[in-house]
């Protein structure tokens, strides 16, 4: 009953945590956001759990998170501005040769994170950028100045 | 029963940026989450000062004293404690909680149940069960005092309880248990 509980509040703490945190924790991890995710997720186990360490309740929150998951899921496919509240909107970083400055403020994202995008596409400078957009999922696409599309 | 999947047609229903690029972005949306945002980090660092100061247990805001006006016993407590977290109950005894070369002192049922006391420090000669609680009978050589409760709250909510010396004013107070 109470790791029900506690998983449930965990949960959607978590969930309000991780989404104010900006959203470079889903996409580029830094090592200083690698400590975040794993310290965050282990105090919570510990107030999920408790002093129950029974296969039972280790069972039944488990079971509670994964029902959570599901119902967000379909919350977000059944209703999009569900969605955008849990997952955000895409956000234009770069638009042609303009850097979108407020955009990218409040994302917490610099230039030097949208050229190491480009640079895995293979592209050396800004010039070779059309558009850069953040994506819901915390990762920057990257669209080349002379093609229509680049992942 | 159809061996056709389902379809539908193509909509363009993802917002465009120059009439070129299907991206999705809604910035009035996101103005108001980032507002948003900007008064859930002030919620929650109102939130971490109040732990601090104890507010939530554990710190200066939770530390209480009570006097018995007869001087018998002062208890000091923490008035907000946590869920299964330890805690300690403090009663100094006074010169007057002293008869006989023993010290009566009676506590409540909650103080052993909901507050979950686990060990009552030193040991006591003898507990009779009955009243509402529990008395404890302690030998007594020298005076001034102390006898302690190690607390560990098995309920959350607010508690109340008592306890005094036998023969002399019983004191009531009340605890929180922070889930």
């Amino acid at each position: 009953m109470y790791t029900i509980l506690h998983a449930i509040v965990g949960y959607f703490f978590l969930l309000l945590t991780v989404r104010i945190l900006s959203r470079r924790p889903g996409g580029q991890l830094t090592l200083a956001e690698f400590v975040i995710v794993f310290l965050i997720g282990g105090v919570i186990i510990t107030a999920t759990i408790g002093d129950d360490r029974s296969m039972t309740n280790c069972v039944c929150a488990v079971i509670t998170v994964a029902l959570l998951h599901r119902l967000i899921s379909w919350l977000k496919s059944r209703y999009p501005t569900f969605g955008a509240v849990v997952d955000g909107t895409p956000l234009v970083l770069l638009n042609k040769g303009q850097w979108q400055s407020e955009a990218m403020r409040k994302a917490h994202v610099d230039e030097r994170d949208v050229m190491a995008t480009a640079r895995t596409k293979g592209l050396k400078t800004f010039d070779e950028i059309k558009y850069a957009i953040l994506e819901r999922n915390g990762s920057i696409s990257v669209i080349k100045a002379d093609e229509k599309a680049e992942g | 029963m159809s061996s056709q999947p389902d379809t539908e047609h193509v909509h363009d229903s993802v917002a465009q940026v120059d009439n070129e690029i299907a991206v999705g972005e809604d910035l009035e949306f996101q103005r108001k989450w980032w507002a948003f945002e900007n008064v859930v980090w002030v919620v929650l660092t109102l939130v971490l000062l109040l732990d601090l100061l104890g507010a939530f247990g554990r710190g200066y805001l939770a530390n209480a004293t009570l006097s018995a006006k007869d001087e018998s016993v002062d208890v000091r407590y923490e008035r907000i404690v946590r869920f299964k977290t330890p805690s300690i109950l403090t009663v100094d005894l006074g010169p007057t909680a002293v008869r006989e070369g023993k010290i009566r002192l009676w506590v409540s049922e909650s103080l052993l149940t909901d507050l979950g006391n686990q060990r009552v420090i030193p040991q006591p000669l003898s507990s009779v069960v009955g009243d509402g609680g529990t008395l404890y009978t302690f030998e007594a050589t020298d005076h001034p005092t102390t006898v302690q409760f190690a607390l560990e709250p098995s309920k959350t909510g607010t508690c109340k309880m008592s306890l005094g010396v036998r023969g002399h004013e019983l004191l009531h107070m009340k605890v929180f248990v922070m889930p």
